[in-house]
């Protein structure tokens, strides 16, 4: 099955409120609900992002444009078609702040 | 991999306790630096358990998050080298400790240090409340704001007045002595009087969200009778109180959300095991010679509690703890209920009688419930017209659409009086 990735992205003028503990708790059962139920997609839950250099032939150097900035994190699905990697980003409950969007990204292998 | 389940209001209750054991690490001058680190804690551990799955004991690795995060600050923060020693002695410390820390005990022990620490003299008590709020219970700025009807403004600047109090705390106290808990403990239970009458006479139209105050209460006021420094009589008839009027919460409202009147409610749906659960804590606060506004409020609801019907109920005794009420907590209001009370009892001329010569304060005035009462013992004293004019009032001073149909409704003109007291 073709695997895509996902890179979770903050858009500018995205909600940087900070949620409160009881809004936490609501994030944690709708990621659990969903990670149930796209469990077959999920191939590599991946993370946040750190810090990076960018590596050169001659040097590690940069990064020029801090990556953490505009993306929040990165995972690998997999899906039989764009469109159903599109249906399960879709539901990620990581998109609940607006402000916040996923790049899904075809990885072709062959 | 799955995400394991996490308790109902895990983070909430996390909040709470984290915030009420760094402070009393590290003191309670320094509550933003917690409030931070625990907000930040709880945030990484969305984020790392939502991909990695949560840890075997989640509130051990959220102290170390929150308290690591902490103490990273004050080191940061603080020139003096001997402060910073301790501090960095006692992370070592919690590391051997681990567990020990979790002991229920004094987990409970925290949270209550820190419920005296709110009710400190220096700060008003509008700000102790919010105080509770935030630190006790975890709800944020906007979530306090929506509960008790103010602006966000408002609490953000009660906050401010608790906290600047706070950073006058002397460094590294161990938090009230046992002669400050003993009189703060007057102060104590008012916060949680009021923290729960803030849940349970609210006009919120969400009874999710005035229930989660009434627990809250509850639960506090749970662990303030648990202690032997707060097991006074007064503290279980507040708690006796609380269960007593939560027992008859569900059936309160109807399906659309509207308020019950307590004649029409179905008093099948009382929760009979929290009327239990009153009634024997109300047995344990008939100690002593105190006779607090708890003991005549809990006596009040445990007679609603115990009566099969309205009409059965025994409205004597309501009487007599309303008169108790009066006297313990002298109040308009209260004079007012009385007069309610009387009326069912002896009818409603009688409780027409109680107000004789009464002059209400303004607030009282131009509130619907003194427009609603006197509608509705006129209406039933057959003066139709009074009875319609303060029917229009009390309409016209109804605070919430829900307040007014149930007004509307009750006091209808032509309603057909059941001559019900003989």
């Amino acid at each position: 099955m073709p695997k895509y990735l996902c890179m979770q992205r903050n858009l500018p003028g995205g909600e940087s409120r900070k949620p409160s503990p009881a809004e936490m708790q609501e994030m944690y059962s709708k990621f659990r609900a969903w990670q149930e139920k796209f469990q077959a997609n999920l191939v590599d839950m991946g993370g946040k992002l750190g810090a990076g250099k960018l590596v050169t032939e001659s040097a590690a150097d940069g990064p020029f444009v801090e990556v953490k900035e505009l993306v929040g994190g990165y995972m690998i699905l997999s899906a039989q078609s764009l469109d159903e990697a599109i249906t399960v980003a879709r539901a990620f409950p990581g998109l609940v702040h607006p402000g916040s969007g996923v790049e899904v990204i075809e990885i072709r292998t062959a | 991999m799955s995400t394991p389940q996490l308790v109902e209001h895990f983070f909430r209750h996390e909040y709470g306790r984290l915030v009420a054991t760094l402070c009393r690490r590290v003191g309670a001058q320094h509550i933003e630096v917690v409030e931070d680190a625990v907000q930040s804690a709880l945030m990484a551990a969305l984020e790392s358990w939502t991909v990695s799955g949560a840890p075997d004991n989640p509130s051990a690795w959220l102290f170390r998050v929150a308290h690591n995060d902490v103490v990273g600050h004050l080191r940061q923060r603080t020139r003096r080298r001997r402060l910073l020693e301790q501090y960095t002695k006692e992370a070592i410390d919690t590391g051997e400790k681990g567990s020990e820390l979790f002991l229920a005990q004094e987990v409970q022990d925290d949270l209550l240090r820190m419920l005296f620490v709110c009710c400190d003299e220096g700060i008003p008590e509008p700000s102790q409340l919010v105080l509770a709020l935030k630190t006790l219970c975890g709800f944020d700025i906007r979530e306090i704001a929506l509960r008790l009807f103010i602006s966000e403004a408002n609490v953000y600047k009660r906050l401010a007045r608790a906290r600047s109090q706070l950073r006058k705390f002397p460094p590294r106290t161990d938090g009230p002595s046992e002669a400050q808990i003993t009189s703060r403990l007057p102060a104590v239970r008012k916060i949680l009087y009021l923290l729960f009458t803030e849940g349970y006479l609210s006009s919120h139209a969400e009874t999710a969200i005035r229930r989660e105050l009434c627990s809250e209460a509850i639960r506090l006021t749970s662990i303030l009778a648990e202690h032997p420094l707060g097991q006074t009589p007064e503290t279980f008839a507040l708690l006796a109180l609380m269960h007593l009027h939560a027992a008859r919460m569900p059936a309160r409202q109807d399906g659309a959300g509207g308020l019950v009147l307590l004649e029409e409610q179905n008093r099948d749906l009382w929760d009979r095991e929290e009327i239990q659960v009153g009634l024997a804590l109300l047995a344990r606060s008939a100690h002593g010679d105190v006779f607090s506004r708890y003991h005549a409020e809990a006596g009040i609801a445990a007679e609603h509690c115990l009566a099969p019907s309205l009409q059965e109920t025994r409205w004597d005794k309501v009487v007599e703890f309303y008169s108790l009420l009066e006297r313990s907590a002298p109040s308009p209001m209260h004079k007012l209920n009385r007069a309610v009370a009387v009326a069912e009892w002896k009818g409603p001329a009688a409780g027409l009688e109680v107000l004789d010569g009464f002059e209400p304060p303004t607030w009282l005035v131009r509130s619907y419930i003194w427009s609603a009462v006197l509608a509705d013992l006129h209406r039933r004293c057959g003066n139709a017209e009074l009875a319609n004019r303060y029917r229009k009032l009390a309409c016209k001073a109804a605070p919430t659409s829900a307040v007014k149909q149930l007004l509307q409704h009750r006091l209808q003109i032509n309603k057909q009086t059941i001559p019900r007291y003989g």
